[in-house]
Order: C-alpha cells, then structure tokens, then sequence
C-alpha cells in the first residue's frame, strides 16, 4: 500500500540558518503521528513546507503518490490537506458559523447545504450554542475548536495540528484531546501533530518523529522516544524530559 | 442561515423608499440647483459603492480610485467626440475599459503583501493625470475634452436616470456582498493566510473584486462627463479618490448600502456650507473631524444596523 504523506530529503535554509536538513518521513492512511521537538527545531516549518506556505529549497513532497512541492498552498487543500495554526487566527468580523463556512467553500466541498453541514461541524466541536457569535468573543479554548472545525469544513483526509492545546488549561486539553481522538477512530482521520504538552502529546499518537536542529534524531513508539538518549539531550540533557512513564 | 439570504426584505424596502424621496425632492421643490446637486450627489455615491465594493470588503484599500473614474469618463469623450459614436456606447465601453485597468494593474499588485497595492493605485492614477497633459494633442490637456453630448438633454430625466444606475448598482453589489462570494472577500480582510489554508484562492478573488469595482467606477465616470459635458485630467486627482473614501468612511465601510448615504450627506453638506463664504473648507472639515472623531465606524450603515437589531441580545 502507497503511502498517504511522502517526505523526501525536503530542506530548508533561511539565509544561513539551515532550518530543515534532509528530512525523510511516511505518514500512512490512518496514523496519528507526532512531530516532537524542542523550540527552534523546525516543526512549525515543517508544516508551512508541506502546506505550501513557505517554498522548500530541495526534496519532494508527494501526498497520495502525487508531488505537491510546487503547488499553492490553496491548491494543497484540494489535494485534502488541511491545517490550522499556532496561534489562533479566526477572521475577524465573521461569526462562528461563518468562519466554518467559509471553510466549506474551497475545492473539495460537494455538499450542496453548507450552512447545515457547517452547523453540523460546530456540533462535533461543541460550538453549537455558539454560532453567531462574533469568533473574536470566544474563549482561546473554543478558538482551537473553532480552528479545527474549520479545517474539517474543507473535509480533509489529512489534518496537521500545528500546538492545538497551547494556551489550554487542564480540563480544555483533556476536552480538546477527547475530540481529536475521536475525529481520528470515527472519522479514519490521518492526522500529524505538533505540541508541547508532552504527556497528552504521548497519550494521543501511535508514532513520533522527534526532530532538533532540523534532522531526524529519533522516530518510534512514545515509549521508545521518552527513554531515547538523543530526544532526552535535546530537550534537557540529562533524564527523561517527559516526567512520565509510559507504562503506568 | 444569515449569509447566504441575501438582502433582508426591510432593508430593501427601506432603500427603495430612499430612492423614491430622493426621485420626487426635486418635483416638490422645483429647483434646478437641487437636481445638479442630487445629480452630483448620486454619481459620487455610484463611485463610493463601488469603492466600497472591494476596499470596504477585502480591507485593502484603494487609493487610485480616480483613475478608474477618469479612464470612464476619458472613454466616453474619446468616444462621443473623436470617434463620434453615440452617447449611449459610452456607458458599457467606460465600463469595458475600466475593467481592462483593473485586470493589468491588479493583477501584479494584489499579490503583494502589505501598502504596495495602495501606494500602486495611488501612483498609477498621478501617472495617468500626467500622462494626460503630457499627451494634449490627443487628451485636450488642461482643458481636457469639451462639448460631449448630453446621454438626456433634460436635467431632471437625467437625475433619475443616474438614480436608477445607482439603485441598480448598490442592489447588486449588496446582493454579491451577502452572497458566497461576499463572505469571502469579508474573510480574506479577516485573514488572508487563514484563507490560504481554507483553500480560497485569494488572489483571483481579489482581482475579480478589483474588476467589478473598476467597472462601475468607470460607468460614474461615463455619466460624470455626460452631466458635465466636459471631462479634465483633475478627474484623476488624488482629492477624487480621497473623497469618495471619505464618503465610503462618513456612511461606514464593508455595508455598501452606507456609503449611498456618505456620498449624499457629504455633497449636500459641502453645498449647504457656502454661506460660509471663505470659511466653508474649515466647517467643512471640521464637522468631518467630529463625525469620524465621534463615529469612527460611520454614521449611515451602524445607525440603520442599530435600529434594525433594536431590543436584541448582542
């Protein structure tokens, strides 16, 4: 079976700053994956390379066997990729519902009633109640919601979630990690996550590629990667940086 | 659902009644100054409409506006009086020219991030200015085009005419700014990276909302000359297009249907101060210090919106 994601020797330079060196990675139909690595490690590059947002130096991007390197990143979308961003960045002026909506009008949507659909997105998010509301008045919690629900409006089968539970308290980060395993066992979502929140990171994805200055320095179960002495160097250079243990 | 109604029934009503009033004002008071005033008045609100059509919405501001206005009105004299044709063949070539501006200049421009599309439109409406001076044999200079045919030779059919151009403009303008198409543009002022990763091709949206702007800028400029009988280069000036962003700003921006409103007051206001004599550019200015000062969303479109969601949990 050909693999959903295909990553070959993509690099990346911001003038002397060699940001992404040669970087190799699978993604397969159905994986939840997970991209760890310290601040400045080139994750978040990562994702505006495979987005389309920023242009790659070399190497290859192909998504369903087809290269998508060279394309838009509006076009990228309609290949069934979808993102969502760091910061939270609704647009302003619109209502909740419209920022689902306006997610509902790019290339891949078929459906010919998007407000119900989009109605239907902000039930599975929890934002219901919250429709027209102004998306500048929700909470930062909701916003990560209301970032995600956007995304599916584009009806992805690939989903990279660039720090959904940054800015979350406790209680939003176990809510907010309910939901995305539930889009990922109910919806057969394929989805690729960046965070800091190490041990709701570890719970959530089956395989982590954990990267630093750029490069690959390890790749495996969580618990192989919690233990492995090049993830522990890199984040504090002495013991297991997570404080968890995967077995317990 | 909301977005994709289009207009709300009491708001057209209420649209059609303004026009309606401001069709029989000159009737009840049979004056001719008052038609050139609401003629005036009612091509200005043609021009803020359209300004409004895609700076109001995208956020990305227009600053060339005049140049749109200008290539409108130079292409129904070049028409009327070189070639000879018709007056009616100005208003969809005013229209058809406008359009081709707006697709070679955006087309380059809007793909950038940040002023360069202001400063652009800006830059290529003083280039244009100049180019007709620069060009006088053909373009008259400073005297510009004289002697266009009048489209109605009676001022007040011709009131009503231009009336009804405005009317057909800002109903469908609004009725695109509520469409799919709308929620768009509205989205790309909220965020264009966000459109990106919607999957909005923003640049083609962008441009097209350019063109229809142009469009109907150029078709004002069209009946500008033929009320005017006369088109100058000063068509192109920057004081153009800065009053019509005014006019877009005093009836509040993104509403379309304010900017009708912005255009009327401010014509009527800067007529109604010339008992001010030499004072009348200070009052002038100073009152539209206060009102932006005071409602820096406008006054027009936040009051009507206001009174139509009166009583409603915000």
């Amino acid at each position: 079976m050909s693999a959903l994601l295909e990553i070959r020797q993509l690099d990346k330079h911001f003038g002397g700053l060699h940001v992404l060196k040669h970087f190799n990675m699978t993604l397969q139909a159905g994986e939840i994956v997970g991209i760890l690595g310290p601040n400045g490690a080139g994750k978040t590059t990562l994702f505006n390379l495979l987005t389309g947002f920023i242009p790659a130096d070399s190497g290859e991007v192909m998504l369903h066997g087809k290269s998508i390197r060279q394309m838009k990143a509006n076009a990228i979308v309609g290949m069934g990729m979808a993102r969502t961003f760091q910061l939270c960045r609704p647009f302003i002026g619109l209502t909740v519902l419209e920022n689902v909506l306006v997610g509902s009008l790019g290339p891949r949507v078929k459906h010919h009633d998007l407000g119900e659909r989009a109605m239907h997105l902000l039930s599975q998010v929890g934002l219901a109640d919250k429709a027209q509301q102004a998306s500048e008045s929700l909470s930062y919690g909701d916003l990560r919601r209301l970032e995600i629900a956007r995304a599916l409006a584009t009806e992805p089968e690939l989903l990279l979630l660039d720090e959904p539970f940054a800015g979350l308290g406790s209680i939003e980060i176990e809510a907010l990690s309910a939901l995305i395993r539930q889009l990922h066992q109910q919806q057969h979502l394929t989805i690729l996550l960046i965070e800091h929140k190490l041990r709701e990171f570890m719970q959530l994805v089956s395989r982590v590629v954990a990267i630093d200055f750029g490069e690959i320095i390890a790749e495996g179960s969580p618990s192989e990667i919690v233990n492995h002495p090049r993830v522990i160097e890199a984040y504090i250079g002495k013991q297991n940086p997570l404080d968890w243990d995967p077995h317990a | 659902m909301k977005t994709f109604k289009g207009l709300d029934a009491v708001s057209s009503w209420a649209g059609l009644a303004a026009l309606v009033l401001l069709a029989v004002m000159p009737v009840v008071f049979t004056s001719n100054y008052l038609v050139g005033v609401l003629t005036v008045a009612a091509i200005y609100g043609i021009w803020s409409v359209s300004w409004d059509f895609m700076s109001g919405l995208t956020g990305r501001e227009n600053f060339g506006h005049s140049l749109f206005i200008g290539v409108g009105a130079y292409a129904a004299g070049f028409l009327n009086v070189q070639f000879g044709l018709g007056p009616w063949w100005s208003l969809p070539v005013s229209m058809l020219v406008a359009m081709v501006f707006a697709l070679v200049l955006g087309f380059p421009t809007l793909r950038l991030k940040g002023p360069y599309f202001a400063l652009a439109m800006l830059s290529s409406a003083v280039i244009m200015q100049r180019l007709m001076l620069i060009f006088w044999e053909y373009t008259g200079g400073e005297e510009g085009i004289q002697d266009i045919t009048p489209l109605i030779a009676n001022h007040l059919h011709y009131y009503w005419f231009v009336l009804a151009v405005l009317g057909i403009v800002t109903l469908l303008l609004s009725w695109l700014a509520k469409s799919r198409w709308g929620l768009i543009l509205r989205a790309i002022r909220g965020d264009e990276a966000t459109c990106l990763a919607a999957g909005l091709p923003i640049t083609h949206y962008k441009i097209l909302s350019l063109v229809i702007s142009a469009a109907f800028a150029g078709l004002g400029g069209a009946l500008y000359a033929h009320y005017q009988l006369q088109v100058s280069p000063q068509l192109f000036a920057v004081v153009t297009s800065i009053t019509v962003i005014t006019m877009v700003y005093v009836g509040g921006m993104g509403s379309i249907y304010g900017p009708v409103g912005g255009a009327l007051l401010l014509t009527v206001m800067t007529e109604g101060l010339r008992d001010f004599g030499e004072w009348r550019l200070m009052v002038y200015s100073m009152l539209l210090i206060f009102i932006l000062f005071f409602l820096p969303n406008g006054i027009i479109a936040p009051v009507w919106h206001k009174w139509r969601h009166k009583g409603q949990q915000p």
